[in-house]
């Protein structure tokens, strides 16, 4: 099966999708706004005459690409392109900011192949299995899984946990703006149709990241007085034993993420975050963390690209997306005559094994161009902040412009760039915030959803094991992280 | 002297005019015509009017562009095209739930009866009624019967959504506790029934999981059976006095010319009746129903009214 699978792929035409697919998601997921669903969503009707394997290659390419390219943006600008790649930018920035742009990129890329290569192989082994498990997870299940990522991400962080608090407080509270999800009623819209939307992730993001760094320059008197001095390029080497020493942490992100892509609805930010903030709890010096350590690079790539892999295991075997990319995805599949669902490996199972060697093997070509973009890439570094600072205005405008085709989130992305402004400004952490958002409401609703079913008992919180391990995992991490404090030597 | 005048500028002006106007409705259209989907794209509503699109432009001899406008369950869309030019070159494919359910409920600034003229009506994914393979209820009225002695939980796409509010009729006219858990989105609703986190699910798309013996499909919320499943109920053919159609159809705005409508229905009805059309839609697991568009509009009259009814009744 293996063997015939793979001869399926020796064909000019499947190389020719994964290189169109990957260097178009690379680019789109470089720009911020563009994100992998839309880039997909407009290539599925170029692909509407083409056979299928290649058809579902090329849309697939995209997607890893996509999720890499993000990362690029994030490194060499601190603008994310996509929002899993926000925590890429914390340590990769920093990098860049000493001229190690290229290194910190190179690790991106390595570790987002090791990402990709776990996943795909746990997809391709467990499929089946892993679905039937991602099913037990029911509402009081999702909501102490989401309970514990944001405690890990306020513990572990990095910086002041009060701080992270307070952010991931604000950010729930803004994920509150619009309708109830469980009567439907508006909430804080003040009769506007537009709020009933709420806040969306996209213009948030890029309000939050993107434009306040243009605001936070523009409004910083020195820097723009005549040529700003930019770092000298610096070595972009990676030697092997540099990524042989961090494989726990490349094996534990891609863990973290192929598990959390497995279940529906958190996507790829969140588990890009909790790697992050478990590499740092691990390392040996957690303080290099947020100033420019290549494992805080690293951690979070291997995870955000093992989410492509654990996300299409439902999407497969069950026909249940757990996300927007993951929907448009099985609307190709559809169209290409391969329905996702029970039947898909029983029917389909040739095409299926080949478009997950193609999976697998499209490692080649993204390290390949991932490397030649970086020689053109690196040297945005050396662009005057006058000349980048309006095209980043630019692109911002008209990604959150993009998502909706809707005015209304332009105001939204230059509000939040100007809170973000203000906020770094008072030396705010930003992620908590963007974790709060996208956490926040769908918190809400499994704990709302769980207590529905349970007829409001709360013991459904403790009344299966994966909650009972959750339940225990939670207490775990406060009980260390408290007794860490109390031993630490007071001022 | 003076009345001569008038009444010859008046004429001249009547004879500019009216060979122009018939031009206009002969000619149409000359230009691009834009097809709101109401939804993002990639999804089912818009795949299938991108091919809607391109298969009607060979018709009607100009391009068919799509523009996804998604946000607020579609209502956005439907406001936008509401109050757009009404001269044919804005057009909308849209869903039972911005035409006839959310505008039951609330406010959405705009009246779907006073301003759009539909058109025709395409597809429409049928509702099931699912339960786990492993679930005690066999029949739409053995789970109705165990809703009378305990809490019966359902999963729909989301809250006041269609099916939610069908089967809130349905527990009020049997007095029956049928508890209702709202999803973000149909997938997970079939996710949290598969897993039995909820006792039953009203959601599309279940063929494949029904055929493979993990879902039980008890009835359909539709007016229709499901070819598939010829066996499976109408809530009506079960004894319950409540439905959720589902309609997928394009609308212009009101006060289009009545020529320029009659010549789209044509095209377009044209186009869902083609063999090609039926088997994309296959491929895409959706059905073909095709509806006129004074049926449509009946259909949209007849449902918006049962749901002000269901929404007074649920205390809104």
């Amino acid at each position: 099966m293996l063997v015939d699978a793979f001869l399926e792929l020796l064909n000019l035409w499947v190389l020719v999708a994964a290189l169109v697919g990957i260097i178009s998601g690379i680019i789109i997921g470089a720009i911020p706004g563009l994100g992998p669903t839309m880039a997909i969503a407009l290539l599925i009707p170029v692909t509407f005459s083409m056979q299928p394997i290649p058809a579902i290659i090329l849309l697939l390419g995209v997607y890893q690409g996509a999720i890499f390219g993000g990362s690029i943006s994030a490194v060499l600008l601190n603008v994310p392109g996509t929002p899993s790649s926000a925590a890429t930018a914390i340590d990769g920035f920093a990098m860049a900011r000493r001229g190690e742009g290229g290194r910190a990129l190179r690790f991106a890329l390595y570790a987002s192949v090791v990402g990709n290569i776990f996943s795909c192989l746990v997809l391709m082994a467990l499929a089946e299995p892993l679905a039937r498990f991602a099913l037990d997870f029911g509402p009081a299940e999702m909501a102490m899984l989401m309970l514990f990522a944001l405690l890990v991400i306020v513990l572990f962080g990095g910086g002041s946990k009060l701080d992270a608090l307070i952010m991931v407080l604000v950010g729930a509270c803004a994920g509150v703006v619009g309708l109830d999800p469980i009567s439907g009623t508006p909430r804080f819209t003040f009769g506007s149709f537009a709020f009933e939307n709420g806040f969306q992730l996209i213009p948030v993001l890029i309000g939050l990241f993107a434009m306040s760094e243009v605001l936070l320059q523009a409004f910083d008197r020195e820097a723009l007085v005549g040529d700003v001095k930019v770092p000298p390029l610096k070595s972009s080497v990676v030697r092997f034993v540099e990524l042989w020493r961090m494989r726990m942490t490349l094996f534990l992100s891609s863990l973290i993420g192929t598990f959390v892509g497995i279940l529906p609805g958190i996507g790829s930010t969140v588990p890009a975050f909790m790697s992050y903030s478990l590499a740092r709890s691990r390392s040996a010096d957690p303080d290099t963390f947020g100033r420019g350590a290549p494992e805080g690079v690293a951690a979070p790539e291997a995870a955000n690209n093992a989410v492509t892999g654990g996300a299409l295991v439902p999407t497969l075997a069950l026909g249940i997306p757990g996300d927007a990319v993951t929907a448009v995805i099985l609307g190709a599949f559809m169209l290409h005559g391969l329905a996702p669902g029970p039947f898909l490996f029983r029917d389909h199972g040739l095409e299926v094994y080949a478009i997950f060697e193609a999976l697998l093997l499209s490692s080649i070509p993204t390290a390949i161009l991932g490397l030649l973009f970086f020689r053109v890439a690196i040297h945005v570094t050396r662009i005057q902040p006058r000349h980048l600072l309006p095209a980043i205005t630019i692109l911002a405008i008209f990604g959150a412009f993009s998502v909706n085709n809707s005015l209304f989130d332009v105001w939204v992305m230059l509000g939040a760039g100007v809170l973000g402004c203000l906020l770094r400004r008072s030396n705010f952490p930003l992620p908590p915030l963007l974790i709060g958002l996208i956490l926040g409401a769908p918190f809400e609703q499994s704990l709302r959803q769980a207590l529905l079913t349970s007829g409001g008992g709360y013991g459904i919180f403790v009344g299966s094991p994966i909650t009972i391990g959750l339940v225990a995992l939670t207490v775990l991490s406060l009980a260390i992280s408290l007794f860490f404090n109390l031993r630490k030597p007071r001022i | 002297m003076r009345y001569t005048r008038r009444s010859t500028l008046v004429l001249l002006t009547g004879m500019a005019i009216t060979p122009l106007a018939a031009v206009a409705q002969q000619d149409y259209p000359t230009r691009p015509i834009t097809l709101v989907v109401p939804y993002g794209a990639g999804g089912t509503t818009d795949i299938s009017a991108r091919q809607m699109a391109t298969m009607a432009e060979k018709i009607l001899g100009q391009p068919i562009v799509v523009e996804n406008h998604p946000g607020a369950s579609g209502t956005n869309a439907m406001r936008a095209v509401a109050s757009a030019e009404p001269d044919g070159y804005t057009l909308i494919a849209t869903t039972s739930s911005p035409s006839f359910v959310t505008p039951a409920l609330r406010d959405v600034g705009y009246d779907t009866l006073a301003d759009f003229t539909p058109i025709m009506n395409y597809s429409g994914p049928f509702h099931g009624v699912v339960v786990p393979a492993d679930s005690p209820y066999d029949t739409l009225d053995a789970l109705i019967e165990g809703a009378k002695s305990g809490a019966v939980t359902y999963g729909t796409a989301g809250a006041m959504g269609g099916a939610h509010l069908a089967f809130a009729s349905v527990a009020k006219d049997t007095g029956t506790m049928l508890q209702h858990v709202p999803f973000d989105g149909a997938s997970k609703a079939t996710a949290a029934v598969l897993g039995g986190h909820v006792d039953a699910a009203l959601v599309p798309a279940y063929r494949d999981l029904v055929q493979d013996g993990q879902l039980r499909l008890l009835g359909v919320l539709d007016g229709t059976n499901d070819a598939d499943f010829p066996d499976a109920p109408t809530l009506k053919e079960a004894g319950l006095a409540a439905e959720f159609p589902s309609i997928v159809g394009i609308m212009a705005p009101a006060g289009t010319d009545p020529a320029i409508i009659a010549k789209l229905e044509t095209a377009f009805t044209e186009v869902a009746s083609s063999d090609g059309f039926k088997t994309f839609m296959t491929d895409l697991s959706q059905p073909v129903r095709i509806m006129s568009g004074d049926d449509l509009a009946a259909r949209i009259e007849e449902n918006l009214a049962a749901y002000r009814e269901i929404a007074k009744d649920l205390g809104n």
